[in-house]
């Protein structure tokens, strides 16, 4: 217990030392140390619809994010959360705008569905490469969301793309305003109640299942795991699909959510901000949903900013690009990732 | 004294070691190692897995630095663990495995690794093959320099390699096992290289398993047995194979001493497991199984002798169904499990003590709880509700680590965090569970202590005595003489002698050399 209170004193220790430096290279800028935190707290928080809209980037972070957990958990470095998560939306929009006259909860239903589904194929396909030839997944994923990133610009440019819009970015045609489950906020009783329950479910899957305890071994020792009689490359693939399945939601939360049309190039850093999450959190459901409420708070902040003092957004992305930074060395340090593939470690 | 990599200093040895001791942890690779080598022979290395003849070869490399002692080459002292100082006084090595990156071709591969004088950073092609034509042209075969090197036959290859370590004009050349991966006529063909080399005045060290291979090419002969010199160098002429075959597996005192076990009573001889002619593929490091035939019955212990690398390590994967056979068939529990998946093979009751417990057996960064309870993972039992309770896990997991007396502070602290001794209790809390039929132990006690031995030897008994079946997988030939109802030898992925209690030590030897086929 000590070894894991330990683990969340020194997590909590790297973001207060990232607000440090963040602070003391804006001081050195010019500008002054209470701007910051005033600026950071007001964004997130106290100005009018700061809070709701920190709740509503939370949203995506921790769907995304436990998709990362589930992944990171398995040994597998699966960082294609934003490719997912625009396919997802993407299939999710054709379902909605091909059937729109469609009874509303049915083709929700059905959207929600196809956007799972397609988030586990995107997924998958590196997953397959991985556990079938040792693809480096990392390589994998990364490349996989640009070609998700052009799938919705095909689609937002191209066959779905509203023919009235004027703007400079090309958008989608709206959906109905019935199939969609929150306001313009991003927020609702619907769309917390289900974030809820996915993350309790990923939660019982993690924690009180034995696939959930198959998964741990598997990711920190493959080896061990097949010698022990576990399919480890059936576990890979299942994780690569659940993952998959988690930033597909996100992208039908987003699109019935605050979204109702597609922008090329929307959220364009939430699959990676998800990583940083995931990691944040320790890989654990609950401490990755209090992360995913901070960056939440940090991306409304970013949006606030300009409304609340002086201080330039990208001051705050500099604060997020240093916990990014700082995790990710601790991280790495850890050393979750496994040394090599299961058939070296086996030969070795 | 002479310069470094000129002719050794007449009279005195080309290398001397002086009573080097080298340990990792707990476990004395060398001790009070003494060894003088003298120049322009061709002096083998013998000794059984384990017994430190890699450490020696890398102790001389400067790829190890020694705890104790030094080594002198031509007189001069090297500082410990410096390969580059190695090199520079004309020592150079042939490792066990490969070492030229196999997707260059040959020329870029010697320019790269040779370190020869006058190359330049910038070459062209032509230039490069110009430098390198007269040495590959030496080796002959199917060498040719702008072949990509992983697409050479493996005894070019090893070719190669010796070429380029004698490319820094050595005097000295150390060569770890090279024979492991070559056909009979390649090795011939090796034999009749470093023949050629002594002519020439180089001083060659050898690391051999095979005393047919040392017999047709060394000068000298010198033996490692647990990290100590058991014998040697002595003159070819002078040392009877049978001498060396004491020497290697340990005094004659102890050998003449038949040792055997009596057979368990009053159990149904039930054939647990049986191999039918199996054969599997080679892997990287050893040769695959060639039509294996093996039984295990209730109520027994079955040894498997040999020097590894011999297809043991085959054998345990294809049992433990990591590994297909290619061939044959695998039974357990008398049923086909051929093609079964190892989850299959654990559920009809096969149990495993893998070879290397730190990363086979436990996963380290993992608790001790989820370490014990690996099995449960597994096994099919259905329930109503997917789900389970921590707690009943971790305390099941805390009652068998307790009934084998593994000593621990929390069941949540990592396994790394356990002895050798402790791991392998572990280990066996977590096999020797109910369900059990037959039981495959690969180097059960390897690098325990005596006490921890002593207890892994008794469960295996137990374990036999209560009328299950055990395959035991090891290097220790007192600990396979002490405990087998029944003894195969395995050389070159064959099982090649069977024995039967009670045991004798020399036949045992000869077979596990391929002295006797």
């Amino acid at each position: 217990m000590t070894g894991s209170l330990q683990r969340v004193a020194s997590t909590l220790l790297l973001v207060g030392v990232s607000f440090l430096l963040t602070t003391l290279i804006l001081w050195a800028s010019g500008y002054r140390v209470s701007e910051v935190f005033s600026g950071v707290i007001e964004g997130s928080l106290t100005a009018t619809g700061a809070a709701t809209s920190s709740i509503r980037w939370a949203i995506p972070l921790l769907l995304i994010g436990l998709g990362v957990v589930i992944g990171f958990r398995a040994g597998f470095f699966n960082i294609g959360g934003q490719g997912q998560f625009y396919v997802g939306a993407c299939c999710a929009l054709v379902v909605s705008l091909g059937w729109r006259d469609g009874p509303a909860p049915l083709v929700v239903l059905c959207g929600t569905a196809a956007a799972i589904m397609a988030g586990s194929a995107w997924s998958l396909l590196p997953g397959y490469l991985r556990v079938r030839f040792g693809t480096d997944e990392v390589l994998t994923t990364l490349m996989m969301n640009f070609i998700g990133a052009l799938v919705l610009q095909y689609l937002t440019a191209g066959p779905m793309r509203n023919p009235s819009g004027t703007g400079q970015t090309a958008a989608s045609e709206r959906i109905p305003e019935a199939f969609r489950i929150t306001d313009g906020s991003g927020v609702s009783a619907t769309a917390l109640l289900l974030v809820g329950g996915v993350a309790v479910l990923v939660w019982l899957l993690l924690e009180r299942t034995r696939f959930g305890l198959t998964i741990v071994l598997v990711g920190r020792n493959p080896t061990m795991a097949r010698w022990q009689g576990i399919d480890v490359r059936r576990v890979g693939l299942v994780t690569f699909a659940l993952s998959g399945a988690l930033a597909g939601l996100a992208g039908a939360v987003e699109l019935y959510g605050p979204g109702a049309r597609l922008v090329t190039g929307f959220s364009p850093e939430v699959g990676f901000t998800a990583v940083v999450v995931a990691l944040v959190g320790l890989l654990s459901v609950w401490g990755t949903a209090a992360a995913a409420i901070f960056f939440g708070g940090l991306q409304s902040a970013i949006l606030f900013l300009p409304i609340v003092t002086d201080l330039p957004p990208p001051a705050l992305v500099l604060l997020h690009g240093m916990v990014a930074l700082l995790v990710t060395v601790k991280f790495r340090s850890v050393r979750w990732r496994r040394p090599g593939s299961p058939a070296e470690a086996l030969t070795a | 004294m002479t310069v470094p990599g000129g002719p050794a200093s007449a009279g005195g040895p080309a290398v001397r070691c002086r009573s080097l001791g080298v340990s990792f942890g707990a476990v004395r690779a060398l001790h009070g190692v003494s060894l003088d080598l003298a120049p322009g022979r061709i002096h083998a290395l013998v000794g059984q897995n384990g017994a430190g003849k890699t450490t020696l070869a890398k102790v001389l490399g400067g790829l190890q630095a020694p705890d104790a002692g030094d080594v002198h080459i031509a007189g001069r002292k090297l500082p410990s663990g410096d390969v580059r100082a190695a090199r520079a006084a004309g020592l150079a090595m042939v490792h066990q495995h490969f070492s030229l990156p196999p997707s260059f071709t040959v020329a870029e591969a010697l320019e790269l690794t040779a370190a020869r004088p006058g190359g330049r950073s910038v070459y062209r092609r032509a230039e490069l093959h110009q430098r390198w034509q007269d040495d590959v042209a030496e080796i002959g075969g199917e060498a040719v320099l702008s072949t990509r090197i992983r697409d050479l036959p493996v005894e070019t290859r090893q070719s190669l390699e010796i070429m380029r370590a004698l490319a820094t004009e050595a005097r000295v050349l150390v060569l770890d096992e090279p024979t492991a991966l070559l056909a009979p006529a390649a090795i011939d063909a090796l034999f009749e290289r470093l023949r050629r080399l002594r002519d020439g005045g180089v001083t060659v060290l050898v690391v051999l398993h095979k005393l047919r291979e040392v017999a047709a090419v060394a000068d000298t002969v010198s033996v490692l047995r647990d990290g100590e010199l058991a014998l040697g160098p002595i003159e070819m002429s002078e040392v009877s194979q049978g001498r060396l075959s004491d020497a290697i597996v340990g005094p004659a005192s102890q050998a003449d001493r038949a040792v055997g076990v009596e057979a368990a009573t009053g159990t149904e001889r039930r054939t647990l497991l049986e191999l039918v002619r199996v054969s599997s593929r080679e892997s990287a490091f050893e040769p695959g199984l060639r039509d294996v035939d093996l039984r295990v019955e209730a109520g027994e212990i079955v040894g498997i002798a040999g020097v590894e690398g011999n297809g043991q390590r085959s054998l345990v994967s294809v049992i433990a169904g990591l590994d297909v056979a290619a061939e044959g068939t695998v039974l357990i529990g008398g049923a086909d499990a051929t093609r079964a998946p190892p989850a299959g093979r654990r559920l009809r009751g096969l149990r495993l003590v893998p070879f290397d417990r730190n990363s086979e057996g436990i996963s380290r960064r993992a608790p001790l709880w989820l370490n014990q309870s690996a099995l449960r993972l597994v096994e099919r039992r259905r329930r109503r509700l997917p789900l389970i309770s921590l707690r009943q896990y971790k305390q099941q997991a805390a009652m068998e680590m307790d009934q084998w007396r593994v000593r621990y502070d929390a069941v949540t602290q990592p396994a790394e965090s356990l002895s050798g001794g402790n791991v392998q209790r572990l280990i066996l809390s977590r096999e020797l569970a109910p369900g059990l039929e037959v039981l495959v132990a690969a180097q059960p006690t390897r690098g325990l202590d005596f006490a921890a031995t002593d207890f892994v030897r008794r469960s295996l008994r137990g374990l036999r005595d209560a009328g299950a079946g055990v395959l035991l997988v090891s290097s220790d030939l007192d600990e396979l003489f002490e405990n087998s109802d029944r003894l195969h030898v395995m050389y070159g992925g064959r099982i090649v002698a069977r024995f039967e209690a009670p045991y004798d030590r020399r036949a045992v030897g000869d077979a596990m050399t391929g002295a006797r086929r």
